[in-house]
């Protein structure tokens, strides 16, 4: 297990260098220059172009671009955006706000898919299992942003439940219906995944056992069938918290959350790469590290797993 | 001595034996139609006494061990007939909560596949623990300590050990005695084994049907041992019910059956055994196949195969015909093949 850990941590090096390069290289290949405009109605002087360009290395060739840019992140050093603000502090205000959204819509995506899964197998065919099947179905054909911006419209505008737009602050009240929607895709397949499952080890001959055993109902479903139809659920949701940071991007915009995807947005219109490149990078990090941490999890989870 | 012993424990205030199934009928409503599983079996088992059920798959053995336990998958499964009597309670009437005390506590059962029937994601010891925790309320520490003190009963090496090891890494025979001592954990009064060393090699069949045996005779436990084997049964079993087709076709002691079969299958299935004296002869198979429960033959079930075949065999169902006090066979023509045996 730890050689296992080790050999994985091993095996990311090459994927970060290779990412964050591609996302370095894309990046500054960009048509338009990201000064030319940044002086209202004219256009900006040659001077002051130059002068930036030499500022932010872009003069440089791209190997020696990311080679400083390699530098700056293991020392920490994320320099100044176009505006001359610090990315680091910009990055420590937005971070939490996402990590709030994005673990709200895990908890929702467990919480309600998970139960509607398991609800919806045990009785196959019936009332709950249709209402399960028709909705998941509905959630999973809908795009997020059309979710998104029919609830704010719904509850935020025409019924005046919640606040259309999330304050600064970015509350956990404020969060839930963003964080729906955020959760919306992978909770209709959480859902049908549970089920799936359920169905499939209801008639394993260790839910007989249990059942032969004398236990109650509930410890048979509860403890034997639910812990062995979770290890598939459990490992998606695991995978999924990295691409679920990456779709907040939709969410943050509609929303208006000050969150790393409002910060993204933002940069990649104001062509400001000097934000663009770190948040990528951050979110190839996040989507690395839970893989890993769930490939672990499988292990803890299934005990037949073994690591090589 | 056994026999003195069940007549005092097996027959209480109600008079019969301890486990009675009696005249018990079972179908699997299929879109392909209903299948009979199981029509009119009746058999009892007293305590410390064993009684062998013996059957091609298909003959309905299980799915009555199945009725007993009440894990009988409904639908499909439908109980259209019969009574189970357990100390003289029809089980079969009693609601779902009173009969889940019974599993484990009265009755109890041992399956098949060890490796699918545990649950692969605790550790054996934890399973074992959880009947003691479950029934009795007993405490986590006590549970587990109880559960080695099992896993020893069963003859598991370095049980203290193993405790915490999961169903995978045992072999197939430790997995087994694993599944026994959690069926044996509460002291139940009947046993059933549901083939249980059609998994194992021979040599640990043998070791897991010695270990059964010593078990039953410890506690007095009655034990159904379910099986297709003819072989595993002898040294074991008290009395043998043959099943076909659904049906009991002949009942007898262990002793009766091995010396003079009086149905044509039970003799079918006698001579299907490879005996040494019979060396570089063509094993002696029963011809055709068993029985579509979907569409029985008429008559008999087993007129198709039975080299004893008459006329009457093809329209009329035989009775199950009382030999003697122990002894009964469906077949019209049971003297004959006594006789011949």
């Amino acid at each position: 297990m730890g050689r296992y850990a080790i050999r994985r941590l091993l095996q990311l090096v090459p994927v970060v260098l290779g990412t964050t390069f591609i996302i370095n290289y894309m990046v500054w290949q960009l048509p338009g220059d990201p000064f030319a405009g940044r002086c209202g109605q004219r256009p900006c002087p040659d001077s002051y172009v130059t002068a930036m360009r030499e500022q932010f290395g872009l003069d440089q060739p791209i190997l020696l671009q990311y080679w400083n840019f390699l530098k700056n992140l293991l020392t920490g050093n994320l320099g100044t955006d176009f505006n001359g603000v610090s990315v680091a502090t910009q990055l420590a205000d937005a971070w939490p706000i996402t990590i709030r959204l994005a673990l709200m819509a895990v908890a929702f995506e467990a919480l309600i898919g998970i139960g509607a899964g398991v609800l919806s197998g045990l009785k196959r065919g019936g009332f709950i299992d249709n209402v399960v099947t028709i909705s998941t179905l509905f959630l999973l054909s809908l795009p997020i942003f059309v979710t998104g911006y029919l609830l704010q419209w719904v509850l935020g505008v025409q019924f005046g439940v919640i606040e259309p737009t999330v304050s600064d602050a970015a509350t956990i009240p404020e969060l839930i219906v963003p964080a729906l929607v955020l959760a919306s895709l992978n909770m209709a397949f959480t859902a049908r995944l549970t089920r799936t499952s359920i169905v499939e080890n209801l008639r394993a001959d260790y839910v007989r056992t249990a059942v032969a055993k004398g236990l109650s109902n509930r410890r048979v479903v509860g403890v034997h069938l639910l812990r062995n139809s979770l290890i598939p659920v459990l490992t998606f949701l695991g995978t999924e918290v990295g691409s679920l940071m990456s779709g907040a991007i939709i969410t943050e915009g509609i929303f208006n959350i000050h969150g790393i995807g409002g910060l993204l947005w933002r940069a990649i219109n104001g062509q400001d790469y000097t934000i663009v490149v770190p948040v990528a990078t951050l979110l190839v990090l996040v989507y690395l590290i839970t893989n890993l941490l769930v490939d672990l999890l499988y292990g803890v989870l299934d005990p037949r797993i073994r690591y090589e | 001595m056994t026999e003195v012993l069940s007549e005092q424990v097996g027959r209480g205030s109600h008079g019969g034996a301890l486990l009675e199934v009696d005249n018990l009928h079972v179908e699997f409503r299929t879109r392909a139609g209903v299948a009979k599983a199981v029509n009119g079996v009746t058999y009892s088992v007293d305590a410390g006494e064993t009684l062998a059920v013996l059957g091609e798959s298909g003959s309905g053995k299980s799915v009555t061990a199945q009725t007993i336990m009440g894990i009988l998958d409904m639908p499909p499964g439908k109980i259209t007939g019969g009574e189970i009597r357990f100390r003289g309670v029809d089980l079969l009437k009693l609601p779902e909560d009173q009969r889940r005390k019974i599993r484990g506590e009265g009755i109890s059962m041992v399956f098949q596949d060890a490796l699918s029937a545990l649950n692969p994601v605790f550790p054996v010891g934890w399973q074992i623990a959880e009947m003691f925790r479950t029934h009795r309320g007993t405490s986590r520490a006590e549970a587990k300590k109880k559960a080695i003190e099992l896993m020893d009963r069963v003859r598991i090496p370095a049980a203290k050990d193993r405790v915490n090891d999961f169903p995978h890494q045992f072999s197939g025979g430790m997995r087994q005695r694993i599944m026994i001592a959690m069926a044996i954990a509460l002291d139940p009064e009947i046993l059933i084994a549901d083939e249980p060393t059609t998994a194992l090699d021979v040599t640990v069949q043998a070791q897991i049907m010695g270990l059964l045996a010593e078990l039953q005779r410890d506690s007095n436990m009655g034990l159904i041992l379910i099986t297709h084997d003819l072989g595993v049964v002898a040294d074991v079993a008290d009395k043998i019910a043959v099943m076909y087709g659904g049906r009991i076709v002949e009942h007898a002691t262990v002793h009766d059956l091995y010396k003079s079969p009086a149905h044509p299958y039970s003799k079918g299935l006698l001579e299907s055994i490879p005996r040494v004296d019979h060396k570089g002869k063509e094993l002696y198979a029963i011809k055709g196949l068993p029985p579509n429960l979907l569409e029985m033959p008429t008559g008999c079930a087993f007129h198709p195969r039975c080299p004893y075949r008459r006329d009457n065999c093809v329209t009329d169902v035989p009775p199950l015909y009382t030999i003697s006090g122990t002894r009964g066979s469906a077949c019209h023509y049971w003297r004959e093949v006594i006789d011949e045996g």
